[in-house]
C-alpha cells in the first residue's frame, strides 16, 4: 500500500521544487508511472479476500478497481487542466497540482482503510481540496454558493454517520472492516442507526432529492474538479454504502423500500431533466445523478448481483462521465459557452472530435459491449428479481437515457453551424490523448470484466 | 503604557488566575477572580480611545455583579452549611446561581452578549487574552462544582454552541466573529465538562492552539473587518493560502486539528449512550462553520484574477512571517495524526 | 565531458518519486514482517511456513 502512497506524497515536493518550465511534464509522467504501478493490485491471490494487507490499510475486490480508477484519474486531470491554467501565476499552478495530489492521497486512503473511522476521516478530508478547487478555480461567482452547498450537504448528512460509527464502536468495541463478520451481530438493530449510516452516502451518491449540490458543483467547477467529482468522489458514496450495508445488515430489509423507490424514480426524473437541459455540463451532471440512482438501487437490494452490478456501473460511469466532462470542456475552451444551442453542429469543424463524442454518448446510453451496458443490465436483472414492478422504472429510465444522450450528441455535433462560430482552434494532440486514455480502459475492461465485478477468487 | 506598570498589571493578571486555580476556599477563589478583573481593566483601557474605555467600562460592569453574585452565593452557602469549601457545595440555589454567574463571567450563552461588544473595543492581543486566559479561572470553578445539575451544564453548553454559531453569521467585524467563535468553543468544553474534565482541558488547549495564529495573523495585518481580509493576499501570500485551512480547522473539519476535540467529545458521549446529545451538538457546530467558510472565501478564495470583492492595497515586497506565527500555525492545522499521543498525554 | 554538476542541478528533483517508491517498499516490508511475526506468535495460526511458501496477505 505504501508503495503507492509514498510516491504520491513525493509528487508534492516534486511539484514545488522543479523549475517552472518543467512543472507539468514530470508530474504528469510520474503520476502515470504511479497509476501503472497501482495496476499490480488487480492480481488478488488472497484466501481472505483482502490483499496488500497492512495494519491500517488493505485492498479487496471491491476497493481495488476504485483505487486504480483514482490513480488513473490524477494524470488525466493534470493533462486536462494544463491548458486553462496557463494564465495563472507560477505559485498557483503549483498549488493547483498539489491540491489534485492531495485529493488522490485522501481518496486512496479512504478506499483502502480497514478502519471505518479512518474511512470517515478520509471521506471528509476529500472535501477540503474539492472545495478549494471548485471555489478558487471556478469561473462564475456562483462557485462560492456551489462550494457552500457541497460542504454543508455533505457535513449535515455525515455528522450523524460519525455518531453512528461511534455508537457501533461503543457496542462492539471495534470498527475494523476485516473483522466485521465477527461482530456485526452485536450491533443494535435500530432504524435511526441505519438511516444515520446510509444518509451520508446517499447524499454523496447523490440520491434523487438529495442531489441539488451536485449539478451546482459540476457546473461551477473547473475541468479537473468536474472530472474527479464525477469519476471518483461520487463513488465514495457507493463504496461506503456497500461496505456499511454488510455491517448493518438485518435492519435494511424494510428500511430500503423508500430509498430504492426514490432512486428509481430519480432515474426517470433526472432523465427528464436532462432532456430539457440547455447547459451541457449540467446535462452531464444530471445524467450522473440518474446513473448513480441505479447504483443506489443495486446496492440497496443487497444481493451479490446488485453489488457487482453497482461496482461495474460505477467504474464504467466514472470513465464515461469524466470523458464527457473533458469533451464539454474542450468545447468550452474554444467557444467559451456551455449552452448547447450556441455550440451546435461542431462536427463540421472538428470531425475527429465527433467520433469521440459519438463513442462516449454511446457509452453513456449503455451500448453493448461496453461495461456500462454490463453494469446496467446486471442491476436491472437484480432489481427485476427483487420486484418485477421495477422493470417499468428501469426500462423507462434506459429509454430516456438513450433519448437524452442522443439529444446531446445530435445537438452538439450534427446540424448546421451557428452563424457566430466562424473559426476555432483545432483540437491538439493532447486533447485526443486525453480522450483516448479514457476510452482505452473502457474498451479493455470488457475483455476481462471479472476484475471489476467484485468477485473474490 | 509604562512598561513597569504594564508588567505589574500582567503579573497581577497571572497571579489572580493562579490564586483561583490553587484555592479550595470560596473566599480565596473570589479574591483571585477580582484581582484578575482589576488587573485586566487597565490593560483593556490602555489605548486612549473611546472604544477602549467603553469596553473597559462594560467589562467592569459585567464582571463586578458576577463576582458579587459569586460572593453572595458563597456566603449563603456558608450560612446554610457552615463551610466554604468549593467542592462541597450541597444546596441547589447557590450552585445554580454560581454556575450562571460563572457563565456570565465567561460569556456563555444565554448571558453572552457582552463578549462580542467588549472584544470589539480591544486590540487583538488583549482580545486573545480575554478569549483564552480569562476563561481559565471560571472553568476551574465550574469543574469543581460539576457533581450535580448536569442539565444546566448541558443546556448552557449546547446553547453556547448554537448561539455562538448563529450570532457570528451576520457579523462583519473579525473581532466579533472571533468572540462568537470563542463562545462556540466554550460551549463544546462545557458540554463535555461533567463527563470528562480531561477532554475539557484538551479542548481548551487545542482551542488556544488554533485561535492563537488567527489572532496573530489578524493582528499583524491589522485586519479588523472582513472587508480588509483580502489584504492578506498581498501582504503575506503564504498565510493567505493557509488561512482557509486554519479557519476550517477552527470549524472542526477533518483532517485538521479542530476535528480532534469534536471527535473525542462525540466519542465520549457515545460511550455514555448520549447519542441524541452528540448529534445535536455536532450539527449545531455547523453554524459556526458557515462563517468560517465565509471568512475563508473572502480572505483568499475570491482574489485576483477572478472577480474579487474588495480593493486590496498593493505591496511589492511581502511581509515576512514572524517566528511565533510559523511555529503555531503548523500545530493548529496538522495535529490530527497525533491524536493517540494527545489522548494518552491528557486522558 | 557532459557537465555533470549542471545535470544534477537541473534534474535532481527526479529523485523524489523513485525515493518515495523505495521508502514505500521498505515500509511495506516492515509491515509484512510485523504481521508475519504476529501470525507466527498467535495461537490460532502459528505454524512453520513450508520452504518457499509465501504469506498470503501481501
Amino acid at each position: 500500500m505504501m508503495k503507492i502512497l509514498t510516491p504520491t506524497l513525493m509528487l508534492i515536493p516534486l511539484t514545488w521544487l522543479s523549475s517552472f518550465s518543467h512543472l507539468w511534464r514530470p508530474t504528469l509522467s510520474y503520476s502515470f508511472i504511479i497509476s501503472t504501478l497501482s495496476l499490480t493490485w488487480i492480481k488478488n491471490m488472497s484466501e481472505t479476500g483482502w490483499t496488500s494487507l497492512g495494519l491500517y490499510m488493505a485492498t479487496d475486490t471491491l476497493s481495488t478497481p476504485l483505487i486504480i480508477l483514482t490513480c488513473w484519474l490524477l494524470p488525466l486531470m493534470i493533462l486536462a487542466s494544463q491548458d486553462h491554467m496557463k494564465t495563472e501565476s507560477q505559485t498557483r499552478q503549483r498549488l493547483y497540482i498539489t491540491l489534485l495530489i492531495f485529493l488522490q492521497l485522501f481518496l486512496i486512503s479512504a478506499f483502502s482503510s480497514t478502519e471505518l473511522i479512518m474511512f470517515y476521516i478520509m471521506f471528509e478530508a476529500t472535501l477540503i481540496p474539492t472545495l478549494m478547487i471548485i471555489t478558487r478555480w471556478g469561473n462564475q461567482l456562483e462557485r462560492l454558493s456551489a462550494g457552500t452547498y457541497l460542504l454543508f450537504y455533505t457535513l449535515i448528512s455525515s455528522l450523524p454517520l460519525l455518531v453512528a460509527l461511534l455508537m457501533i464502536q461503543t457496542n462492539t468495541g471495534s470498527l475494523s472492516l476485516t473483522s466485521a463478520q465477527f461482530y456485526f451481530s452485536l450491533i443494535p438493530q435500530h432504524n435511526f442507526l441505519w438511516l444515520a449510516c446510509f444518509l451520508a452516502f446517499l447524499v454523496k451518491m447523490p440520491l434523487y432529492g438529495l442531489h441539488l449540490w451536485l449539478p451546482k458543483a459540476h457546473v461551477e467547477a473547473p475541468i479537473a474538479g468536474s472530472m474527479i467529482l464525477a469519476a471518483v468522489l461520487l463513488k465514495l458514496g457507493g463504496y461506503g454504502m456497500t461496505r456499511i450495508s454488510t455491517i448493518v445488515d438485518p435492519i435494511s430489509k424494510n428500511m430500503t423500500y423508500p430509498f430504492i423507490t426514490l432512486a428509481l424514480w430519480g432515474v426517470i426524473m433526472t432523465g427528464l431533466v436532462c432532456l430539457q437541459q440547455m447547459d451541457l455540463k449540467s446535462l452531464i451532471a444530471y445524467s450522473s445523478v440518474g446513473h448513480m440512482g441505479l447504483v443506489v438501487g443495486g446496492v440497496l437490494t443487497q444481493t451479490s448481483w446488485g453489488y457487482s452490478g453497482a461496482l461495474i456501473l460505477m467504474i464504467a460511469h466514472g470513465l464515461t462521465s469524466s470523458a464527457l466532462f473533458c469533451l464539454a470542456n474542450i468545447n468550452y475552451e474554444r467557444t467559451h459557452s456551455r449552452i448547447m444551442y450556441l455550440t451546435r453542429g461542431l462536427q463540421i469543424i472538428f470531425p475527429l472530435m465527433a467520433i469521440w463524442w459519438l463513442s462516449f454518448t454511446l457509452a453513456n446510453l449503455a451500448l453493448p459491449p461496453l461495461p456500462n451496458m454490463m453494469g446496467e443490465l446486471t442491476i436491472i436483472v437484480c432489481m427485476f428479481n427483487w420486484s418485477w414492478w421495477t422493470i417499468i422504472f428501469t426500462g423507462l429510465g434506459t429509454l430516456i437515457t438513450a433519448a437524452y444522450s442522443l439529444h446531446m450528441f445530435t445537438t452538439t455535433q450534427r446540424g448546421a453551424l451557428p452563424p457566430h462560430i466562424t473559426s476555432l482552434t483545432p483540437m491538439n494532440i493532447k486533447e485526443h490523448l486525453l480522450i483516448i486514455l479514457h476510452l482505452l480502459p473502457l474498451l479493455l475492461l470488457i475483455l476481462k470484466p471479472e476484475i471489476i465485478t467484485c468477485w473474490s477468487s | 503604557m509604562n512598561p513597569i506598570t504594564l508588567s505589574m498589571f500582567t503579573t497581577a493578571l497571572l497571579s489572580g488566575t493562579l490564586i483561583t486555580l490553587s484555592s479550595t476556599n470560596w473566599l480565596m477563589a473570589w479574591m483571585g477572580l477580582e484581582i484578575n478583573t482589576m488587573a485586566i481593566i487597565p490593560i483593556i483601557a490602555r489605548k486612549h480611545h473611546p472604544r477602549a474605555t467603553e469596553a473597559a467600562t462594560k467589562y467592569f460592569l459585567i464582571q463586578a455583579p458576577a463576582a458579587a453574585t459569586i460572593l453572595f452565593c458563597a456566603i449563603t452557602n456558608a450560612w446554610m452549611t457552615g463551610q466554604w469549601e468549593i467542592n462541597q457545595m450541597s444546596t441547589d440555589l447557590p450552585i445554580i446561581l454560581i454556575l450562571i454567574s460563572l457563565a456570565f463571567k465567561m460569556g456563555m450563552a444565554p448571558v453572552h452578549s457582552w463578549l462580542p461588544d467588549v472584544l470589539q473595543g480591544l486590540d487583538l492581543m488583549t482580545g486573545l487574552v480575554l478569549s483564552t486566559w480569562q476563561k481559565l479561572a471560571p472553568f476551574y470553578l465550574i469543574l469543581q462544582l460539576h457533581s450535580t445539575h448536569s442539565l444546566t451544564l448541558i443546556l448552557l453548553g449546547t446553547m453556547s454552541i448554537l448561539v455562538g454559531g448563529w450570532g457570528g453569521l451576520n457579523q462583519t467585524q473579525t473581532r466579533k466573529i472571533l468572540a462568537y467563535s470563542s463562545i462556540t468553543h466554550m460551549g463544546w468544553m462545557l458540554v463535555i465538562l461533567q463527563f470528562s474534565p480531561e477532554l475539557t482541558l484538551m479542548t481548551f488547549t487545542l482551542y488556544v492552539t488554533m485561535t492563537l495564529p488567527v489572532f496573530m495573523i489578524l493582528h499583524q495585518n491589522n485586519t479588523l473587518s472582513i472587508n480588509k481580509l483580502p489584504i492578506l493576499a498581498t501582504h503575506t501570500p503564504t498565510i493567505s493560502a493557509l488561512i482557509p485551512l486554519l479557519l476550517l480547522s477552527l470549524g472542526g473539519l477533518p483532517p485538521l486539528t479542530g476535528f480532534i476535540p469534536k471527535w473525542l467529545i462525540i466519542q465520549k458521549m457515545s460511550h455514555l449512550g448520549l447519542f441524541g446529545l452528540a448529534t445535536i451538538t455536532a450539527l449545531s457546530g455547523l453554524f459556526s462553520l458557515y462563517f468560517y467558510l465565509r471568512l475563508s472565501y473572502i480572505s483568499s478564495i475570491t482574489m485576483s484574477p477572478s472577480s474579487n470583492l474588495t480593493t486590496a492595497t498593493w505591496r511589492l515586497t511581502p511581509n515576512s512571517i514572524p517566528l511565533g506565527l510559523k511555529t503555531t500555525i503548523v500545530p493548529s492545522m496538522m495535529l490530527l495524526p497525533l491524536t493517540p499521543m494527545i489522548n494518552s498525554l491528557l486522558l | 565531458m557532459v557537465n555533470f554538476a549542471a545535470l544534477v542541478r537541473d534534474h535532481w528533483v527526479h529523485i523524489f518519486v523513485p525515493m518515495g517508491f523505495v521508502v514505500g517498499y521498505y515500509l511495506d516490508r516492515l509491515q509484512d514482517q510485523k504481521l508475519t511475526a504476529y501470525r507466527n506468535k498467535s495461537v490460532l495460526y502459528a505454524r512453520e511456513l513450508k520452504p518457499g511458501e509465501e504469506v498470503t496477505w501481501k
